[in-house]
């Protein structure tokens, strides 16, 4: 018999990111118990912001995707987060600035279609198919290509080396990987959603996003407990039946959904003793994605000759640059030569942000390094872009691989989740262990996606399988 | 293994991938219209009757599998193959 000071809901969900409220709503919505534990005092992992002596900084990520063409917009609608939280829509949504070339890519497909068309005359046909390919989604095309890479893709369309690196160099930021790594489908997926639909930012902050996410979970008659560390997944005859927090509490469920890192969710939270010994192999030989290294800057008023702001700004040192090479100097921590970074000016021109793929080295490591490359990467910035910019900084701090593990507990502080090479796309263990009957697990860990368009549909998606369950 | 055990097998993956029941799922299923599969879960319905099985779905293959029942005569054609090549 359970005791009787036990708490017992239909649902509960480990952990607030952007995944975990989703699915909580929408099974909220549909009249179920839940609860969300979150160890953070504040709801949103990755997408969530902060503020320091009056700037406000997006912590990660910085953007969101997926609003017209993927599962965003239908999301807004179904749960009216339009109704809370505004949108603002940036077009062209990305550029990439490279010694020769200059190439955006917008909302409008047939224009960004005539912008590459008109630097690159030899590839004109060939970039109208492409982006045609993107926009496409047939299922089974897709599972045809599930073994490929991004760099198969951009090689079957393209021959200009200098192209597809343009193309190729937006996946180092989006997914931390080179085209040669990256899975055909999660590369496909950043164009059309992140990129080609992307540009949309929450006025006020990313953090409006999370927040609006979490008061329609609370008005559905969802719980959401902050500061709620959770120690143990409690199992019972290979069946999940809740959790214990850290304070011993327990809460009894009929479906433990996590939203947190994998490794900590089978090793930790589940134990060892539950674990196969074909699924230990598997866990341990899985890679995760690499870190990342964001640069805060809040500058005076007097700054001028800024670049478009709202948008994903993505600088090239060198045209054809050898992504594989570029990303082989970032796992080992190489950064003498910066060979390109993304840049976004907030709209208000008071904020500038930069990204770097990174490796998880360890914390003296990051002691020794976080100020040189702070510093090196603005230098790069004012050299390249922004004219005097170190003259006008009123702040600078900069977010380590160390303090994206600290903030959100994700694995080696991985960015994305496992990284996305083509062998580690959409393993079902990953997504419903087989041994544990009850658990779900939902956002970036699942080999299914990443990124806010590819955690929101994780979390709806886990709803709607616990839903038929129910149903059933 | 026999057809029916083939079956109970595909089922039982697109019952795990699709959150439908496995009731809900006959030889006459379409993933795609019954069992609302999308490319992602197409992709992992692939990987996991191909890592179960221990065969390889060659790509041509892929866009003649719409139905359990085809799921099952192809994966059937495969392990004889398989055991033929051994």
């Amino acid at each position: 018999m359970y005791k009787s000071d036990n708490q017992i809901y239909d649902a509960v969900i480990i952990g607030a990111g952007l995944s975990g409220l989703v699915c909580g709503c929408y099974l909220a919505k549909a009249g179920m118990k839940v609860l969300i534990a979150e160890q953070h005092y504040k709801p949103g992992g990755y997408c969530t912001s902060f503020s320091r002596q009056g700037f406000t900084f997006s912590a990660a990520a910085h953007f969101v995707g997926g609003l017209k063409n993927g599962n965003l917009g239908k999301i807004f609608n179904e749960l009216g987060i339009d109704k809370i939280v505004e949108i603002k829509k940036y077009d062209p949504s990305n550029i990439v600035i490279t010694p020769k070339y200059r190439v955006s890519f917008g909302n409008d497909l047939e224009k960004t279609i005539r912008d590459f068309q008109e630097k690159f005359t030899d590839e004109s046909d060939n970039i109208r198919s492409f982006f045609y390919y993107l926009m496409s989604s047939d299922p089974k095309s897709t599972t045809t290509m599930r073994s490929w890479t991004f760099k198969d893709v951009l090689d079957k369309y393209f021959t200009n080396n200098e192209l597809k690196s343009i193309l190729g160099f937006p996946l180092l930021g989006n997914a931390a990987l080179p085209p040669s790594l990256t899975s055909a489908f999660i590369g496909t997926k950043i164009f059309k959603e992140f990129i080609l639909d992307g540009g949309y930012y929450p006025v006020g902050g990313m953090h409006k996003l999370p927040e609006a996410f979490a008061q329609r979970f609370c008005e559905y008659g969802g719980e959401l407990r902050l500061s709620c560390p959770v120690r143990k997944i409690t199992v019972r005859n290979n069946n999940a039946t809740g959790i214990r927090l850290s304070d011993g509490t327990n809460i009894l469920a009929k479906y433990t959904i996590s939203n947190c890192d994998a490794r900590q969710t089978f090793l930790k939270l589940l134990g060892k003793k539950l674990i196969s010994e074909d699924f230990m192999d598997a866990l341990n030989a899985m890679i995760p994605s690499l870190s990342g290294f964001v640069l805060y800057l809040g500058t005076d008023e007097r700054l001028n000759k800024l670049p478009e702001t709202g948008i994903n700004i993505w600088v090239m040192s060198n045209d054809g640059l050898d992504l594989d090479d570029v990303y082989l100097s970032v796992k080992k921590g190489d950064y003498r030569d910066i060979d390109g970074y993304l840049l976004y000016v907030s709209p208000d021109k008071r904020v500038i942000l930069a990204f770097l793929p990174a490796p998880f080295k360890n914390k003296s490591y990051w002691v020794r390094n976080k100020l040189k490359l702070a510093e090196s990467l603005m230098r790069r910035i004012e050299k390249d872009i922004i004219p005097d910019l170190t003259k006008h900084i009123k702040f600078m701090d900069a977010a380590t691989p160390q303090t994206l593990f600290r903030y959100t507990l994700n694995y080696k502080g991985a960015a994305f989740g496992w990284a996305s090479f083509p062998s580690q796309l959409a393993i079902t263990d990953f997504r419903k262990p087989s041994f544990v009957k009850g658990l779900y697990m939902t956002g970036h860990w699942t080999t299914k996606g990443f990124g806010i368009p590819g955690v929101i549909y994780v979390g709806e998606d886990t709803a709607k399988m616990i839903l038929r369950r129910e149903n059933a | 293994m026999s057809e029916n055990s083939i079956e109970k097998e595909i089922i039982s993956i697109a019952s795990d991938v699709s959150g439908f029941d496995p009731e809900e799922i006959t030889l006459e299923t379409n993933f795609y219209k019954d069992l609302e599969v999308d490319s992602i879960k197409a992709i992992e319905i692939t990987v996991a009757i191909e890592k179960t099985f221990k065969i390889s779905v060659r790509d041509e293959d892929v866009p003649n599998i719409t139905t359990v029942s085809q799921a099952v005569e192809l994966v059937t054609k495969l392990l004889k193959q398989k055991d033929a090549d051994v």
